[in-house]
C-alpha cells in the first residue's frame, strides 16, 4: 500500500464516521456510542465473532462466484440463483437417500453440481447465442428462488413441518461440522482456502495471465491460440460451484432443511463486495468478512440498543457510498 | 500570410518537444516539414495552431507578435489545419458539416436556407464530384480530406498546415491534392505540409524544413536538397538501406495459398506466395485486404474457400481456428487487434506461445526475454514492464513486429507494418520482414504505401471492391498502372 492509498483510505475512514455520526445523529443516539455498540455486536464476544463468521460465509463464497467470471470481464450477477440451485439440487441428493456414509459427500457434490449448472445455461447462451450474461443470470436468480419456493410449499414440503414451509429435516449424517463450539461451519474454511488458492491462480499462474489477455483484448484469442468460449464456461462453472457450495452449506448446516428465501441477499452482497474489491481476492475476502460483521451486528443491536436492526442495514450502505465516494479504493486488478 | 516562430520551446514533463526552435513559413509557398516520429514537426504545428502554447519563443504574423492561446484564435488569425484525424462530424451531411463551421453560423441552422447554397458552391469549386447531402461518414478517405479543406478554407484561411495528408490517399488522389495545394499558393496563401514522405516533397514542395529532436535543423529550397541529404537531416546519418530479396524465387514451393477466399468484403480471392517470395498487396483502404488479412490469421470467419499453409488446411468455414505459431501475423490498427493495453510489454511479447509457458510463469523470465526484443526493434519506452497501453502508435507498431517477426515463421502476412513508423524504424521493420523472405517464409504484405511495394516486393496483387483484380511483377510495374487499378480502371493500364 503506498501514500497515495493510505490517504484514500484515511479520506474513506474519515467520510464514513462523518456520514454514520451524521445518521445516528438523525435518530437521536450518540454517534460513538452507536459505533461501539455496534463493534461490540460484531466482535465483542467469541459468539459475536462466530455470528459475524457465519453471516459472512455465503457472501464471500459468492463474492467468489461473482469475481471469477470477471476476471473473464464477464458481469455476472446470478450468485443469488446459483446458491439457490446449489441448495436444491443439494437437498434433492439428500431426498434420493443414498446410504448415510455417503449422504455429505452426495449433497455437498449436489450443491457444487448444481450451482455449476445454474451459472453454464447463462454461459451457454453467451458461448452460442451471445445473450448477455449479466442479464441472463439476473434473470435466473428469480426463476431459481421461485423454484425453491414451489418445491418447499408443495412436493418437498415435510410432513413434519406442522405448516411450515420446509423440506425434511436434515439428518446428522448430511450436516457440514461445524467448527468448535460455535455456529460456524466448515464452509468458512472451504470459502477462505478457495480465496487463496484462486488468489494464487489469478496472480500467478498461466491460466491467470491467458484471463488477463482476454479481459483486456478478447481479440487477441485467436493470435494466442485461446478459447474465449472455453474460458467463458469454466469461469462461470467454477463461480456457479462456489455460490452453489454457499447454498447447500447454509442449507446442510445453520438451517438444517431447505426453505424458501434463506439467502438473505447473499448473493447481492457478494456481488457488491467483489464488484468494490475490484475482482481482486484478498480486498474481497476483507470486504467480506466486514460485510459479514455488520449484518451480524444489526441483530445484536436490536437486543443491546433497541435501535431497529435496519439501521445496520443503512450504516452498510454509508460505508459503501464512503468507499465509493473516497476513490480509489476501487482500483482495478493488478495487471501482469 | 508570412509567419515567423522564432526560439519555440515546449517540454511536456521532463521532455522536451520542441527545442528553440525557429522556422520561417513564406506566403505563396509550400514548405514541407519533415522528420521522424517523435521529431516535433506535429508539436511545432499545434503551438503555431493553438493547441499547446509555448513554454518559450514567440510567434510573429506579418511582422507582429502575437499570443495564441487557442485553436480558436488562431483560426480568427487566418490559421487552419487539416487534422490526420478529421474533425467532422461524421453523421451529419457534407454541406451540415460546413454550415457548423461557418464563422457566423447562428445556434439554429436551417436545413434548406438558401444561404447554404453559398455552401455548395464553395465545396464544388474544391471537390466537384462530391454529392452536399451525402452523409460524411459514407465518403471515401480522400473525399473527407477535402470537405476538411474547405471547412478550413471556409473560414478565410491564409495559412493552411496539412498534417500529413498524404498518409490515406490513393496515388490519384494524392495529384489531385498536390493540384489543389498549388492553385492554393497560387492564390498566395502559405501551405504547411507535415510529411514523413520524401516523394511528398519532390510532388509538391517549395522549401523543406528538417526537424530532428526537437530542433529545425535545416531549411532549404527543395531542388537544392538532395532525398539523401534531405534523410540524414532526418536522421542524422546515413540509414542503411534495406536490401530487399530482389530475385523472385519462381521455382521454390508454395506455401501460403488462398483458394477462393470470401470473408467480410473480400470475394472469391486466390493467391499463391512462394518460399522467399515478397506478395504485395495494394488497393484503397476499404478494399478488402484487411479483412483478407485477418481471414488467413483466424480473426475473421471464411464465408467461402480455404487458405493451405504448407499443404495443410490451416482455415475454412466452420473450421475452428486453432494456434497458428508457425504464421506471423502484424494486425492492423495494433491497439484494437494485437496487443493487450492493460499487460505489460514483456507479456506481449509472449502472447504467441502463451500456451506454452509453465504453469507458474516466473514474470523475471518473462523480462529477460523481452528485453532483446525491446532493443532490437527500439520499443519506446524500453521497460519490459511498461503497460503496453502507455505506448505511442508507433511504438505498438514495434512492439507487434517484434513479437511476430523475431523468431522463423512459415508464413508471414503483414498489414501496414510500418505505418506510422519513422525511417529508420521503418528500415527497421522492413529488414526483419524481407530477412524472414529470404529464410524462406511466404510473405504476404498488404501496404498502402505503393512507392514502398513497387521498390520492395516481387509481385503486386491489386485488390478492388473485393476482389483481386490485377496482379503485376514488380519490376514491369508503374505507379501509374497499379494507381489505375486501384481505382477500379484496369482498362486504363492498356490503354
Amino acid at each position: 500500500m503506498n501514500g497515495t492509498q493510505l490517504q484514500r483510505a484515511g479520506l474513506a475512514i474519515a467520510a464514513f464516521a462523518a456520514l454514520a455520526g451524521g445518521f445516528f445523529g438523525l435518530i437521536g443516539r450518540g454517534p460513538l456510542e452507536m459505533l461501539q455498540a455496534i463493534v461490540m455486536a460484531a466482535a465483542g464476544s467469541r459468539y459475536a465473532v462466530g455470528e459475524s463468521l457465519l453471516r459472512a460465509t455465503p457472501i464471500l463464497l459468492c463474492a467468489l462466484a461473482t469475481l471469477v467470471p470477471a476476471r473473464l470481464g464477464l458481469v455476472s450477477v446470478g450468485a443469488e440463483g446459483q446458491l439457490y440451485f446449489g441448495a436444491l439440487v443439494g437437498t434433492g441428493a439428500l431426498l434420493l437417500a443414498p446410504a448415510p456414509s455417503l449422504q455429505l459427500p452426495v449433497v455437498l457434490l449436489g450443491g457444487l453440481v448444481g450451482g455449476a449448472v445454474w451459472a453454464l445455461l447463462p454461459a451457454l447462451l453467451r458461448v452460442v447465442a451471445d445473450v448477455n450474461e449479466t442479464i441472463s443470470t439476473l434473470m435466473l436468480n428469480y426463476v431459481a428462488s421461485l423454484l425453491v419456493t414451489w418445491l418447499v410449499y408443495g412436493p418437498w414440503k415435510s410432513p413434519q413441518s406442522q405448516g411450515w414451509p420446509a423440506s425434511i429435516e436434515f439428518p446428522d449424517s448430511a450436516r457440514l461440522p461445524l467448527l468448535g463450539d460455535s455456529r460456524v461451519h466448515a464452509g468458512l474454511l472451504v470459502a477462505l482456502v478457495m480465496g487463496i488458492v484462486l488468489h494464487l491462480l489469478f496472480t500467478r499462474s498461466r491460466w491467470g495471465l491467458v484471463l488477463d489477455v482476454l479481459r483486456s483484448n478478447p481479440r487477441l484469442a485467436p493470435l494466442a491460440g485461446l478459447s474465449i468460449a472455453r474460458q467463458v464456461l469454466l469461469t462461470m462453472a467454477i463461480g456457479g460451484a462456489l455460490a452453489g457450495l454457499a447454498g447447500i452449506a447454509e442449507t446442510a448446516s445453520v438451517q438444517g432443511r431447505l426453505q424458501a428465501a434463506f439467502a438473505n441477499g447473499a448473493g447481492l452482497s457478494g456481488f457488491l463486495v467483489a464488484w468494490l474489491a475490484g475482482s481482486r481476492v484478498l480486498p474481497a475476502m476483507a470486504l467480506a468478512l466486514l460485510v459479514g460483521g455488520l449484518l451480524a451486528a444489526g441483530d445484536g443491536l436490536q437486543m443491546m440498543t433497541s435501535v431497529p436492526s435496519s439501521a445496520v442495514l443503512v450504516v452498510q450502505g454509508l460505508m459503501f457510498v464512503a468507499l465509493l465516494g473516497a476513490g480509489g479504493w476501487r482500483s482495478e486488478v493488478a495487471r501482469g | 500570410m508570412h509567419l515567423q516562430l522564432v526560439g519555440l520551446s515546449k517540454r511536456f514533463g521532463n521532455v522536451p518537444a520542441v527545442d528553440d526552435a525557429t522556422l520561417e513559413i513564406r506566403p505563396g509557398e509550400v514548405l514541407a516539414l519533415l522528420g521522424e516520429n517523435g521529431a516535433g514537426k506535429s508539436t511545432l504545428m499545434k503551438l503555431l495552431y493553438g493547441v499547446h502554447t509555448p513554454d518559450a519563443g514567440r510567434i510573429e504574423i506579418d511582422g507582429q507578435a502575437r499570443s495564441i492561446p487557442s485553436p480558436c484564435r488562431a483560426m480568427a488569425l487566418g490559421l487552419g489545419m487539416v487534422f490526420q484525424q478529421f474533425s467532422l462530424v461524421p453523421a451529419l451531411s457534407v454541406r451540415e458539416n460546413l454550415a457548423l463551421a461557418q464563422p457566423s453560423a447562428p445556434w439554429w441552422i436551417g436545413r434548406r436556407a438558401s444561404r447554404l447554397s453559398a455552401l455548395d458552391a464553395h465545396v464544388q469549386t474544391l471537390a466537384p464530384g462530391i454529392d452536399p447531402d451525402a452523409r460524411v461518414d459514407q465518403l471515401p478517405v480522400g473525399q473527407m480530406q477535402l470537405v476538411e479543406l474547405a471547412k478550413v478554407l471556409l473560414r478565410d484561411a491564409r495559412c493552411v498546415i496539412f498534417d500529413e495528408p498524404s498518409a490515406v490517399l490513393t496515388p490519384s488522389e494524392a495529384a489531385r491534392l498536390w493540384a489543389l495545394i498549388r492553385g492554393l499558393t497560387a492564390r498566395g496563401l502559405a501551405v504547411v505540409l507535415i510529411s514523413h514522405k520524401l516523394a511528398d516533397v519532390r510532388a509538391c514542395a517549395d522549401r523543406v524544413a528538417v526537424m530532428r529532436a526537437g530542433h529545425v535543423v535545416a531549411q532549404a529550397p527543395a531542388h537544392d536538397a538532395s532525398d539523401a541529404q534531405i534523410v540524414e537531416w532526418m536522421v542524422g546519418r546515413t540509414p542503411p538501406t534495406v536490401r530487399a530479396p530482389r530475385v523472385r524465387p519462381a521455382g521454390a514451393a508454395i506455401r501460403l495459398e488462398l483458394r477462393g477466399v470470401s470473408a467480410g468484403s473480400a470475394r472469391g480471392v486466390d493467391l499463391a506466395v512462394r518460399a522467399g517470395e515478397v506478395l504485395g498487396v495494394a488497393g484503397v483502404s476499404g478494399s478488402g485486404q484487411t479483412e483478407l488479412a485477418e481471414a488467413i490469421a483466424g480473426a475473421l470467419p471464411l464465408t467461402a474457400g480455404e487458405v493451405i499453409l504448407d499443404g495443410h488446411r490451416l482455415r475454412a468455414p466452420h473450421l475452428a481456428a486453432g494456434p497458428t505459431p508457425q504464421l506471423a501475423y502484424i494486425a492492423p490498427e495494433p491497439l484494437r487487434n494485437a496487443v493487450a493495453p492493460d499487460l505489460s510489454l514483456a507479456l506481449n511479447l509472449a502472447l504467441k506461445r502463451i500456451r506454452d509457458l509453465p504453469f507458474m510463469p516466473s514474470r523475471a523470465q518473462l523480462a529477460e526475454r523481452a528485453a532483446p526484443l525491446i532493443a532490437r526493434f527500439g520499443v519506446r519506452p524500453a521497460d519490459p514492464q511498461a503497460r503496453a497501453g502507455q505506448l505511442s502508435g508507433g511504438n505498438l507498431q514495434k512492439l507487434v513486429a517484434a513479437r511476430e517477426l523475431a523468431d522463423a515463421r512459415a508464413a508471414v502476412v503483414a498489414c501496414y507494418p510500418t505505418m506510422g513508423l519513422d525511417v529508420s524504424a521503418t528500415a527497421q521493420v522492413y529488414e526483419a520482414l524481407f530477412g524472414l523472405a529470404r529464410s524462406g517464409s511466404a510473405v504476404l504484405w498488404i501496404s498502402e504505401d505503393l512507392d514502398d511495394l513497387l521498390q520492395h516486393a516481387h509481385r503486386i496483387a491489386v485488390m478492388f471492391d473485393g476482389r483481386v483484380i490485377a496482379l503485376f511483377d514488380a519490376a514491369a510495374a508503374t505507379s501509374a498502372g497499379v494507381g489505375a487499378c486501384m481505382a477500379g480502371r484496369p482498362e486504363a493500364v492498356a490503354a
